[in-house]
């Protein structure tokens, strides 16, 4: 429709009717938000056990909510930047949830809360140290040679690398957003996507290295501004625009101050581990490169002769599907399925579509290779 | 205060704590002094604060602007003030550079004057660091003038297809724009350059600043940084040490004798206390 006017046609009427309207909302969302208590804002709920327990880390056993239809147990790895918490927000949008209803028996790490003490830890002691020790542990529960991996993200870095260490020790591997090819942002060069890539990229090692040194670790609040970088305007707008939208609504707003929860708490990453993440996989792309070491031990990608699913997300704009497809050219199975699936990063585990796929996808493909 | 003027009065007091220390010092040629860039702090200053004033410029006419043809409404054109403010783009887009902010500013600068030559790198690194900030905000502030341009035409658009009927669509329309902006203003070299610079000079602040608590950590007897993490370490590796040792005893075959630190230790402690009669 053509316009001769100006390019804003507001009236003050529809200003003040749009006003009252905001002003109704936030007085209806200040009541709900005052009501709220933290305890209220629960994440994680999903009833599990403790079973292990070394230095910082615990491995807990989720208690059955359904027959187990999968003998083999699952253990979900997930990595050192944000927790576990993620695959079980909220009791409706639950990855570990829809997991058990579905009859797999689960299990899952918690690396716990890294200090500065724990700056020495390395990638070798977390993959073959304390990840080999929860597969041991669970192997020894169920007198079984081998169990299922689940890795999230980094975890899912870790569980790749047991994998190809390990190959008789692992019965079936998920991946999830999971990079393997640190440079693959370059394949599909989407504007706002892959930009820890880039940003990595752009400093030097010794860089790292003195961030390390001055730090001791990579502080959770650093990881979590570079992570608002990658969705600017939705970072500036959050409180003023994303919250008002739904602080009326009790329902959304508690999902809302869910995810605020989960973002918040975010561990710190034991430095020499972060040195290995960022400057031998983010800059030198060793793991694609079979040049990775693990205890002195090559990462030959090759070795990794269980099935393997991977899913990712579409519309990933931290690991962009290029990085994690590029395991399919280099596993040894032939057993390997992709599992693309519509939203981003986070999606994936709280997206109302994505989520309800993601558990029946890999319950269904677990199933398949009992 | 607004970031221009905070920026001016921070390069003030910078010119003036780099004079007190030249005029006290006796070696401000090759002492740490000699490393403090007055010069380009106040040609980050300069160039922030031109660009300060051309954004604001822009960001009243915009708001005067998009109500044009029509009786402005006051009201209407201080809200468009506002959400147009330069201002509230700078409130929250320090991302990094305050995320490391809060991690490395310890000493202020009241501690400068009772301490020597490791106070003056704290200085000169804490100075670095707020110019490299400086020069950062400018890029951030030319990609908000850029975002401010694309709105503008994207306005004038909408001028000959269909005007915006409520605020909204007109946040909408910004939100998109600035975005887009963003993205690309991330991806671009001096962006990246510069976050690196932040990065580098938060960095040497934090160890010029653990410098000085290892002095005091030495002279009143306290265990230092260096020290600290040279036990963790220890610690670590013994724990790594100790892990392996657990796989080898569980792997080794039956009849090979592994010792097992634990159980030796406890049989070890029962024996020291029978032998004391308990």
């Amino acid at each position: 429709m053509a316009n001769s006017g100006p390019p804003i046609n507001i009236t003050p009427e529809q200003a003040i009717s749009e006003a009252a309207a905001l002003g109704e909302k936030i007085a209806r969302g200040a009541e709900l938000f005052f009501r709220l208590r933290d305890s209220e804002v629960a994440i994680a709920t999903t009833p599990k056990d403790e079973v292990w327990r070394q230095d910082k880390v615990t491995l807990y056993h989720y208690r059955p909510l359904a027959d187990i239809k999968v003998a083999t147990p699952v253990l979900i790895v997930y990595g050192l930047i944000g927790r576990y918490t993620m695959a079980d927000l909220q009791e409706d949008r639950s990855l570990v949830r829809n997991l058990l209803n579905l009859g797999i028996d689960l299990y899952v790490v918690d690396w716990g809360n890294p200090s500065r003490a724990d700056r020495w830890l390395t990638l070798d002691d977390y993959i073959d140290g304390y990840l080999a020790e929860c597969v041991r542990v669970i192997s020894e529960r169920h007198k079984i040679d081998n169990v299922s991996l689940l890795g999230i993200c980094e975890g899912g870095v870790f569980t790749t690398c047991y994998a190809a260490l390990y190959p008789g020790a692992v019965k079936a591997m998920v991946l999830t957003i999971t990079p393997i090819d640190f440079h693959g942002d370059t394949v599909e060069n989407r504007l706002g996507h892959g930009f820890i890539n880039i940003w990595t990229r752009s400093l030097k090692p010794e860089d790292i290295d003195r961030l390390i040194e001055a730090y001791g670790n990579l502080p959770g609040d650093f990881m979590g501004s570079i992570f608002s970088q990658m969705t600017p305007m939705r970072t500036l707008m959050k409180y003023n625009l994303d919250m008002l939208e739904v602080m009326d609504d009790e329902k959304k707003f508690r999902n809302f101050l869910r995810m605020e929860k989960w973002i918040a708490d975010r561990p710190h990453h034991p430095g020499e581990a972060a040195k290995q993440w960022l400057k031998d996989l983010y800059q030198a792309n060793k793991l694609i490169k079979n040049a990775f070491t693990v205890s002195n031990r090559l990462v030959d990608l090759g070795n990794i002769t269980m099935p393997v699913l991977n899913v990712f997300a579409k519309d990933d704009h931290i690991i962009p599907p290029a990085t994690s497809q590029a395991l399919g050219a280099k596993v040894g199975t032939k057993d390997y399925t992709e599992l693309p699936l519509p939203g981003g990063h986070v999606g994936v585990f709280v997206g109302g579509k994505s989520q309800a796929l993601l558990g029946s996808g890999i319950a269904k493909w677990l199933s398949e290779r009992q | 205060m607004n970031p221009s003027e905070y920026m001016e009065a921070l390069a003030k007091l910078w010119s003036f704590n780099a004079k007190y220390f030249a005029s006290e010092s006796p070696s401000t040629e090759k002492g740490p002094l000699a490393s403090f860039d007055l010069e380009g702090m106040t040609k980050a200053s300069k160039a922030f604060t031109t660009l300060w004033s051309s954004a604001m410029e822009v960001s009243q006419t915009l708001a005067r602007h998009a109500q044009e043809g029509k009786t402005q409404n006051p009201l209407i054109t201080e809200l468009l003030g506002k959400f147009l403010d330069p201002k509230a783009w700078f409130s929250s887009m320090e991302g990094m550079d305050q995320a490391l902010q809060q991690l490395s500013e310890g000493p202020r600068l009241a501690d400068l004057w009772d301490t020597e030559r490791k106070m003056l790198n704290v200085f000169n690194a804490w100075a670095a660091l707020r110019q490299r900030s400086l020069e950062h905000n400018t890029i951030m502030l030319e990609a908000w003038l850029q975002a401010a341009g694309k709105f503008a035409e994207n306005l004038n658009k909408r001028e000959r297809t269909e005007a915006l009927g409520s605020w909204r669509e007109l946040l909408a329309l910004w939100v998109e724009t600035a975005n887009t902006v963003l993205l690309e203003t991330q991806r671009s070299d001096a962006y990246l350059k510069s976050q690196r610079e932040i990065l580098k000079t938060s960095t040497d602040l934090r160890l010029a600043q653990q410098e000085i608590a290892a002095f005091y950590s030495e002279t009143f007897g306290y265990p230092t940084r260096a020290e600290l993490d040279d036990v963790h370490r220890t610690v670590t590796e013994l724990r790594r040490e100790l892990r392996a040792l657990q796989r080898a005893y569980r792997e080794a075959p039956k009849h090979e004798v592994v010792p097992k630190p634990r159980a030796n230790r406890q049989r070890k402690l029962v024996q020291t206390r029978r032998s004391h009669g308990e």
